[in-house]
């Protein structure tokens, strides 16, 4: 018995020690429900509203071809997609919260998202009918290009964390400018202008899919692979470097992967904000500091949020769409705020 | 663990901070280093780490140029604490000390038992473990500083360098420092603790370093090294030094100067 107690305790001493009990558990359990159910809505409901027994026929058989092609070829691709868009750009904001030690760090702040956005607009202006991949290259390679930008005027013998992040926000005013400048110059793109600059998942599909899952699952396993780092590297460069971390070189690869993820998701879903700032507040809040599990958690948080803004987008004033942008930005901010007033 | 410095010269704000200076630590030993603010002792115990690169010379851990071996092969050995350092306010105790494992722990590796035991007995040698639970904000300057040394404790060195650990901390909590340090050098541990207490320096270490202007000035036996006359050229202030009553111990203080305390008047 005694023998009994004390390896009970023993493992909820090591269970407190890595993590707040059982919250991370319930947490995961928790927003997995909430994902399934967003599917099923996300699937149900749009333009045309499906029974369940649609939804299951649609699924299931091709002799229904209809409600099959409405499943298959558009409400489950833009379900995927918005769930990789999201867990992409909130794991870069988990990221660069922790790489700049600064709370209100995200991509669209430290610019990277617009760097991605300018190669976006720019390859839409050259070449309207730019296919899928050619477009979520274009953006993977603005959005290296801004995080080598980033850190080139960050560096001055090493990078500090401050002027990681002023660099960052005078970057972000300045691609925005230039988006917005490009964009208006083209008139014929007023609309799909609108949808990209707010953020939105019009249209997404398998080739979508295809074209950005390929940088963004490495990208999510590189961040997941750097997170014992990302712990250290958040006590300061000199307690850092005394742990054995090789301070520069963990950010440049912090950030390479910071400007992969952001672009692959600007390619589908234009310039969502907010979902790289909030994530990571409300995982944190669930599973705590330790960045290994804090990058799945915001993945997650990310994935149901998008999946979540986006069926708001598709039904709140069906048959028309919002743009989804709109919406993470509505939701995000005040909760934002309240984590601010409230739990900060 | 022998740690030995090699002609080590190091740049600090565009000057040279440490002039090509050669300093065997021994295994076992535990060692003070002291001086004047800016005569480079910090600069020095960042350079005898990885924490700085030198611009010539070569630190030597146990023989090995600690510039060719791995950074984390470096931090399973040598754990440098610096001063006061501000980040981490968020952790609870326990998440802190736990990231000293960091060295010894793979990437996608589960923590293992070694890994529970050296986190447990470092916050339990830094008598932090009531403390596990409180977030490092939540902390009083004490219990701050006493959680950092449970971090580098974690990490199991056996050779420590710290940077003016004792200051910020009342006479207790200083006294506490230097009684867990030397507990710690009785266990084997090899220590450098930069100090600005003369007093703590005598009375704990066996070993002084006096540096001044970027060089070794005085190197020996806290008897040898606390003296007046290298006491007054190190420091550039008049110095007396007496005999602890009840050890003997050499105990250095400024000597009263009439010349620069002059006789009370009234302010303007």
């Amino acid at each position: 018995m005694a023998g009994m107690a004390t390896t009970i305790e023993g493992s909820a001493r090591q269970r407190a020690a890595l993590g707040r009990g059982s919250r991370p558990l319930l947490f995961v359990a928790g927003i997995l429900v909430v994902l399934l159910g967003l599917a099923y809505l996300s699937v149900a409901y749009g333009a045309r509203t499906l029974s369940p027994s649609e939804v299951w026929s649609g699924l299931t058989t091709e002799s229904d071809a209809l409600n099959h092609a409405i499943v298959w070829q558009i409400r489950l691709p833009r379900l995927v997609d918005g769930m990789l868009v999201g867990a992409a750009l909130a794991v870069a904001g988990c990221l660069l919260q922790g790489v700049t030690r600064n709370p209100l760090a995200d991509p669209t702040i430290l610019g990277i998202t617009a760097a991605s956005g300018l190669a976006s607009a720019t390859a839409m202006v050259i070449e309207p009918q730019i296919p899928t991949w050619g477009m979520a290259a274009a953006c993977v390679g603005g959005g290296l290009v801004g995080a080598g930008l980033l850190f080139f005027i960050a560096w001055r013998g090493q990078i500090s964390p401050i002027r990681l992040a002023l660099a960052g926000v005078a970057m972000s005013a300045f691609f925005g400018a230039a988006i917005v400048a490009l964009l208006s110059s083209s008139r014929t793109f007023l609309q799909t202008s609108l949808g990209f600059l707010a953020g939105g998942l019009y249209g997404a599909d398998w080739r979508d899919f295809r074209a950005t899952a390929v940088y963004i699952v490495p990208g999510i396993l590189g961040a997941f692979l750097l997170a014992g780092r990302l712990n250290v590297l958040a006590l300061g460069d000199d307690v850092a470097s005394g742990l054995g971390i090789l301070t520069d070189r963990t950010r440049v690869a912090i950030l390479v992967v910071c400007g992969v993820l952001t672009a692959a998701a600007v390619a589908v879903a234009g310039l969502v904000s907010f979902v790289g700032l909030v994530c990571p507040h409300l995982a944190r809040f669930a599973v705590g500091n330790d960045n290994r599990r804090l990058i799945p958690a915001s993945a997650l948080t990310g994935a149901t949020l998008v999946a979540a803004a986006d069926l708001a987008a598709r039904v709140v004033i069906a048959p028309y769409e919002i743009p989804m942008g709109i919406i993470t930005a509505g939701v995000g901010a005040p909760f934002l705020l309240y984590l601010v007033k409230f739990r900060g | 663990m022998r740690l030995e410095a090699e002609a080590l010269t190091l740049e600090y704000g565009g000057r040279r901070a440490v002039d090509g200076v050669s300093l065997a630590i021994q295994s076992g030993e535990m060692v003070a280093i002291v001086g004047p603010n800016g005569s480079g002792k910090s600069t020095l115990l960042r350079g005898m780490s990885r924490l700085q690169k030198p611009s010539s010379g070569r630190v030597l851990l146990d023989g090995r140029d600690i510039r060719g071996m791995g950074a984390r092969e470096v931090a399973r050995d040598l754990a440098i604490l610096t001063q006061s350092p501000e980040a981490g306010l968020d952790l609870t105790v326990r998440e802190l000390v736990w990231r000293g494992r960091y060295p010894h722990q793979g990437i996608l590796q589960r923590p293992t038992p070694p890994d529970f035991e050296a986190v447990e007995w470092a916050m339990d040698a830094a008598d932090v473990t009531a403390l596990a639970g409180r977030a490092l904000g939540a902390l009083s300057g004490g219990e701050r500083q006493r959680a950092w040394i449970a971090l580098a404790l974690a990490q199991q060195p056996r050779v420590m360098l710290l940077d003016e650990p004792t200051s910020f901390l009342d006479i207790r909590h200083q006294v506490e420092v230097m009684h867990l340090l030397r507990r710690l050098n009785a266990q084997g541990m090899t220590i450098v603790v930069v100090l600005h207490d003369l007093l703590l320096a005598g009375r704990f270490c066996d070993r002084i370093v006096a540096m001044t202007g970027g060089s070794v000035a005085f190197d020996g036996p806290p008897a040898a090294v606390l003296e007046p006359d290298g006491l007054e050229r190190v420091f550039g202030v008049p110095m007396m030094v007496i005999a602890d009553p009840e050890t003997g111990q050499p105990i250095a203080l400024p000597r009263p100067d009439p010349a620069l305390c002059p006789a009370a008047r009234p302010l303007p």
